[in-house]
């Protein structure tokens, strides 16, 4: 009946137990390393219940009396006043609820299963159940910013976890032997090694497993789409939520950076080779870090004045602070890898002037060109391509006018246009800049919104509002040529087509317009045709994105490679950072004939 | 509007439209400043020519069929600034070209439709205007896929 395995849970060190809901502490000083005593509402009054190794015996450490027999009603945590029962089944022995506790303890949350009635003998888990628990453990929230004072201000929105939520997160994780999770990942992360380190609340350790595959850690675990990516595979998702891993890889990264535990690794076997790294972004950061810790030269040119590429002069503080990216690019810098500002290739040097002083060279320059819907006045005043309006905000600081000389673009009514994550941030900055009513125009569907959940959901806390099935036709013009409308149609979604999307058409006579004195064209963006007029070699698709080989980043000019967005058309970080790797291990490869 | 005695005065006015189209997309290459741009013109060229052989044959044999298949109008062209013909082009600005030249067309034939004196002429009409109404959804679904991508 009993499974003896089961019945005795080794807790010896229970020093801290907390809520599963609030995770307020429900410490109470340990009796003896046998007893697991913790806070509780029971009969309407605090007490501490004590919970034996033996699981069936459940005792009030209180006035309270407990008459044999009696059947418990409800165990409350005393800050929420959440139930930490459920009660699900009866209890075989006499047939009385059986509840389940949930408590986090250590880096698990500590399921027992008990008869709420006093005295019984309790027939409890088995090994089964152990499985079907972690699925009960709820995924944790990380804390954040409250929005009525986030939309004040630029700092960043989520706190991150704390060590007991991310070690209840860990705690979630079924250490899959065969993780899908690590397929989901551009760069294979091993995960579950990870997070296994994490369970063993060896932070320290975690981190490293995670830099073995990923150098930029702290980025990609607040920028990366892990909903579609390592989560979308995990298989906790497939009834319930997946782990939270884009949050671990988070907590771990900036554990890792608070705690100053960041070791370089020390470069043996170097070689007298050279690379060329055109791009500080994502892509050619990983290139960079790849090739240098395997022994080779490598010099970063970067067409601007701060380095991080689309992380410095594109998303904004509030979802990623310039100081981590700074704190990542720095590692770099100590691996040994060189960085050239102000240098815009194609203009200063070409292509192959870098061929003729470098062994490879990798272009990584992201799309940077803003891409307009080619209607009527879009060359108005105040009407601003994403790119300008990020590039402003962003690199030059211009919401810090007149500390920053930048003069920062402002509208009182905003209008943004489109619904990627790139949308998502003007909207969110305009707000933070003053402006009283910003306004999405999306012309699909919520459901197509390309944008992060996350952000979405953070847009729509900050007040931005939401004009779906909506698509711009014309912007209007005051008598001095600066925008004070936008004409719009209301869109409805057509049949499927041969690729089965639904394609948004205008419903006749719709036309409606929005007041605004600010509109952001967030689109999309293209290829930056500067490093190509000198480089006409370099074969483009009919986009004029680079024509790269996707197995190894190879371009149409003998050893040179691309990735990123300036190959794929504007897409994520981390896939930037899987075609920097893939690039990084073809360039070894061929430069060391193996 | 352009006035017909008969169906082969169509057809010979259809298979010129179509040999104006085959002359403006190789034309429309050659401004291409990327080869698989000028690829992509040249293979439309080549689609136009198939048209204008297929009107040809029409007019040999007597026999064309009207499909009753409903083709989408995103109306993208609709409200997009018109671009005309420079010396070098975008990729962005050549599918404007060539959508407002495919809806000038379709509207040309549908505009002869409504003022066709007979069932079998307006059938014909019809059959034309909806193949230029494919041309211009192929070009709308290119703007659509990737200048609009995220809206």
């Amino acid at each position: 009946m009993l499974d003896q395995d089961i019945k005795y849970l080794k807790f010896k060190t229970y020093l801290n137990t907390y809520c599963p809901y609030c995770h307020q502490s429900f410490n109470v000083e340990k009796k003896d390393n046998k007893q697991l005593i913790f806070k509780a509402v029971f009969k309407g009054e605090e007490t501490n219940l004590i919970l034996s190794p033996y699981l069936d015996v459940f005792e009030a450490e209180s006035n309270l009396n407990i008459e044999a027999g009696e059947v418990l009603d409800d165990i409350l945590c005393p800050a929420c006043k959440k139930s930490l029962i459920s009660k699900e089944t009866c209890c075989g022995e006499c047939n009385s609820p059986v509840g389940e506790i949930i408590i986090s303890a250590l880096s698990r949350l500590i399921p027992f299963f008990i008869c709420l009635k006093k005295d019984c003998e309790w027939h409890g888990l088995t090994k089964s159940d152990e499985r079907k628990i972690k699925l009960k453990i709820p995924r944790q929230d990380m804390p954040e910013q409250d929005k009525t004072l986030r939309v004040h201000n630029h700092q960043e929105v989520p706190y991150g976890y704390t060590s007991e939520l991310a070690s209840l997160e860990a705690g979630r994780c079924l250490q899959c032997k065969i993780p899908k999770c690590v397929e989901g990942c551009p760069v294979n992360v091993d995960i579950p090694a990870f997070i296994k380190y994490m369970r063993e609340n060896d932070f320290d350790g975690a981190a490293k497993k995670i830099k073995e595959r990923n150098v930029l850690p702290a980025v990609c675990g607040r920028v990366c789409p892990q909903e579609s990516q390592c989560e979308a595979k995990c298989i906790l998702g497939v009834k319930d939520t997946p782990v939270a891993i884009g949050r671990l890889e988070r907590f771990v990264a900036d554990y890792e950076r608070k705690m100053d535990l960041v070791k370089v690794p020390v470069i043996k076997n170097k070689n007298n080779k050279r690379i060329a790294v055109v791009g500080s972004g994502p892509g050619g950061l990983t290139v960079a870090a790849d090739m240098a810790l395997l022994g080779y030269s490598v010099t970063v040119f970067e067409a601007l004045h701060e380095l991080g590429g689309v992380l410095t002069y594109g998303i904004p503080e509030f979802r990623l602070p310039k100081s981590i990216v700074q704190f990542e690019i720095n590692y770099l810098k100590e691996l040994g890898v060189r960085f050239e500002l102000n240098h815009v290739i194609g203009n200063i040097l070409t292509i192959d002037e870098l061929k003729q002083h470098f062994d490879a060279v990798y272009i990584g320059v992201g799309a940077g060109l803003p891409v307009f819907m080619g209607i009527e006045g879009e060359s108005l005043g105040n009407v601003f391509s994403s790119n300008e309006y990020l590039t402003r905000m962003n690199l030059m600081k211009a919401y810090r006018f007149p500390e920053y000389d930048t003069p920062m673009p402002r509208g009182n009514k905003v209008v943004v246009v489109g619904g990627g994550n790139v949308a998502m941030d003007c909207a969110r900055t305009a707000i933070r800049t003053g402006s009283t009513e910003v306004t999405i125009v999306y012309r699909r569907s919520r459901h197509e919104l390309p944008a992060r959940l996350e952000e979405v959901h953070h847009a729509e806390q900050e007040g931005i509002k939401f004009k779906l099935l909506t698509n711009p036709i014309r912007y209007i013009g005051t008598d001095y040529n600066s925008i004070k409308g936008v004409e719009c149609n209301q869109m409805e979604l057509g049949e499927p087509d041969s690729s089965g999307r639904r394609r948004p058409i205008p419903i006749k006579d719709s036309n409606f317009i929005i007041d605004c004195d600010l509109a952001i064209i967030a689109v999309g963006t293209g290829p930056n045709p500067i490093i190509f007029n000198t480089s006409p070699d370099l074969k483009r698709n009919k986009w004029g994105y680079i024509d790269a080989n996707e197995e190894t980043m190879e371009t149409s000019m003998p050893n040179v490679y691309a990735g990123g967005d300036i190959v794929t058309g504007s897409a994520t970080v981390i896939l930037a950072m899987g075609a920097g790797r893939t690039a990084a291990n073809t360039m070894h490869k061929q430069l060391s004939n193996k | 509007m352009k006035e017909f005695a008969s169906i082969n005065d169509i057809l010979d006015f259809a298979i010129i439209q179509e040999q104006e189209a085959v002359e403006f997309y190789t034309n429309l290459a050659s401004r291409m400043k990327i080869e698989a741009m000028r690829i992509v013109f040249n293979e439309f060229a080549q689609e136009e020519m198939k048209h204008k052989a297929k009107i040809i044959d029409i007019k040999e044999k007597g026999i064309y069929l009207v499909s009753s298949e409903k083709i989408s109008d995103l109306k993208i062209s609709d409200y997009l600034v018109k671009a005309d013909l420079g010396r070098e082009m975008t990729y962005q600005e050549a599918l404007v070209l060539a959508m407002n030249k495919e809806k000038a067309a379709f509207k040309l034939y549908m505009g002869l439709s409504e003022r066709a004196p007979n069932a079998e002429l307006k059938s014909l009409f019809l059959m034309l205007a909806q193949e230029e109404s494919k041309h211009k959804l192929r070009f709308e679904i290119e703007y659509d896929d990737m200048v609009l991508k995220e809206n």
